[in-house]
């Protein structure tokens, strides 16, 4: 039987290759990063512009060590490419005018899904994007796990005011909370619900490595101990039962979710007139925006475990994300239909009984007496 | 025939405000809960038709209380303790068998006195307990985000939706039962006719 893979496989293997390409030609250059920070974790280095304006050419070792490309041994020189070697007799041991960084050499497929998008149309009207212009210079981080609010404060909302855009939006605070902006301005990309554990207890996200411990398995271990019938999806049972597992390790708590976008490439093609006001295309239980539900855990060592899960999870009440329509819990139709249905049987007995009897209450008045 | 006056007219504005509300909340809510099915209205206009109508109602709530409250008629509402069971026994005799053999009503409407203890049991709990938890579970639900530590208070954001739902499906239970009540006057419209005219027939 198949049992669930870990989706982060296909980017390991990815990540892998990439980095033997990278690790190649950094060992031909040899010059590491060390020497770079030599001057530039200096926080007051800076160079001045033509225009007069003073611009940090300051690295902050604390943040540039945790960045996606630090942690996958990128060295500084693979990406500022144009530097081949270092003379240490000038003040400046390089060009003082460093090339634009060419994030396509290695993210090819990212810059070519790129070139179909609005913000790289705009360079037809003088305004130039660049990739850092969102994905900042040396603090790119994992996007795996990020949650809305972090994917959105971190691209979009750097330049876009949400507010401006959506006057016709119900509850447009509650969207931007829990729907990521690609999701309906990128409508191509796939996506899925996120669902993270959040302990009400210590009011916080639970790590992966803590609920794998008290569980006493590991990423690997943990489909063959919840998802029971090994069909590769945790169903609504399986889930109640991880639940309960939970309970009885004293961790109470429920899964909060959030629709995100894949990391994918074309994550990148957004463009003008594709998100629509049509509320019912994800406000409905045959929605495809909620076909694909996962469960995702962040390890400390940085890797993210993720599950495969059944959409009707979101009808239980251990999942927080709450979508009009599409989450609705069934039971409470059932209970609604029985209410309504009861009162209709009632008021039609009763005005059955009351026709039936007219005779008899005539009989009465035309004869009080009896 | 004599007539009395037992509907003033703040409770006639109150009431229809009211029940024209109530048909549209509910016509709005099947349409939000149910778009897949129903397609009477876009479910932006549905959302936004359901907020409006439930401020109104909020308001027109606020004139059911200040009219009752100052007005001191709130204890038309208030069952009175002693009779009430034996009341309300015998007015459930009354609709489930005196009325079709053509038996008086236990109950006789007047200014004064105006429902019956089966009506004032039944409207306690609306005007005090169903209606409040809808008003305040519909305020959540307007603002989820904003709102979101008295949501996390009740238990989160699906128990808040449970509640307004369970009541939701209630109120429509309700209108179906209180219509049908209403008929049951000395004419089937008679009822109808005094909660626009504001006197009973007697």
């Amino acid at each position: 039987m198949e049992k669930i893979k870990p989706l982060c496989l296909t980017a390991t293997v990815a990540s892998v290759a990439f980095l033997a390409c990278i690790w190649t030609a950094s060992s031909a250059l040899a010059i590491d990063n060390e020497t770079c920070l030599e001057c530039h974790s200096d926080d007051t280095l800076t160079r001045t512009e033509s225009t007069g304006m003073k611009d940090s050419l300051f690295v902050d070792l604390n943040k540039f060590k945790y960045s996606v490309h630090n942690v996958n041994g990128v060295a500084c020189v693979d990406c500022h490419a144009d530097i081949e070697e270092l003379d240490m007799d000038n003040e400046v041991p390089h060009a003082v005018s460093l090339a634009p960084v060419n994030c396509g050499n290695c993210h090819d497929e990212v810059a070519e899904a790129y070139q179909n998008s609005v913000h790289k149309k705009a360079s037809h009207k003088g305004v130039d994007i660049p990739c850092y212009a969102c994905h900042a210079y040396h603090d790119t981080t994992r996007l795996a796990m990020a949650t809305v609010s972090e994917r959105q404060n971190s691209f979009c909302l750097k330049c876009h005011d949400p507010y401006k855009a959506h006057d016709w939006l119900p509850a447009k605070e509650n969207h931007f909370a829990m729907v990521e902006c690609t999701v309906c301005h990128a409508p191509e990309v796939p996506r899925h619900v996120n669902l993270r554990f959040f302990d009400l207890v210590d009011s916080a996200f639970l790590k992966g490595d803590v609920i794998m411990r008290h569980l006493q398995t590991d990423p690997s271990g943990f489909t063959d101990l919840i998802d029971k019938d090994g069909d590769g999806t945790i169903s609504q049972q399986e889930f109640e039962d991880l639940v309960l597992m939970l309970r009885q390790k004293d961790i109470r708590g429920v899964f909060h979710g959030e629709l995100v976008a894949e990391i994918n490439p074309i994550v990148h093609q957004v463009n003008r007139g594709k998100a629509n006001r049509d509320c019912s295309q994800c406000h409905s239980v045959t929605s495809n925006f909620f076909q694909d539900v996962r469960m995702t855990f962040d390890m400390d060592d940085g890797s993210v475990s993720s599950y495969n899960v059944d959409r009707q999870v979101l009808q239980t009440y251990f999942v927080t994300f709450n979508a009009l329509g599409t989450t609705r819990v069934r039971l409470l139709d059932k209970i609604g239909i029985a209410l309504i249905a009861g009162g209709v049987a009632v008021v039609l007995l009763h005005l059955s009984v009351r026709l039936f009897t007219i005779p008899l209450r005539r009989k009465k008045l035309d004869h009080p007496e009896a | 025939m004599s007539k009395e006056y037992v509907h003033p007219a703040p409770v006639r504005v109150w009431h229809w405000i009211n029940a024209f509300a109530f048909v549209l909340l509910v016509i709005t809510g099947v349409q939000i809960r149910f778009a897949e099915l129903i397609n009477f209205l876009s479910l932006e206009d549905a959302v936004r038709l359901h907020n409006w109508v439930g401020f109104i109602v909020i308001a027109d709530y606020a004139l059911w209380y200040i009219y009752y409250f100052s007005t001191g008629k709130i204890r038309l509402y208030y069952p009175n303790l002693r009779t009430f069971a034996a009341d309300a026994i015998k007015q459930a005799k009354y609709y489930g068998c005196g009325i079709f053999k053509g038996e008086p009503n236990p109950h006789h409407m007047t200014a004064d006195n105006k429902f019956n203890a089966m009506q004032q049991k039944a409207y306690v709990m609306l005007m005090f307990i169903f209606l409040p938890a809808q008003i305040i579970t519909g305020i959540f639900l307007w603002q989820v985000k904003g709102f979101e530590n008295y949501i996390d208070m009740l238990g989160g954001i699906r128990i808040v939706d449970t509640i307004h739902v369970l009541i939701f499906y209630f109120f429509a239970a309700f209108m179906i039962a209180h219509t049908y009540l209403a008929t049951l006057g000395h004419t089937p419209l008679a009822h109808f006719k005094a909660m626009f005219t504001g006197y009973e027939d007697h």
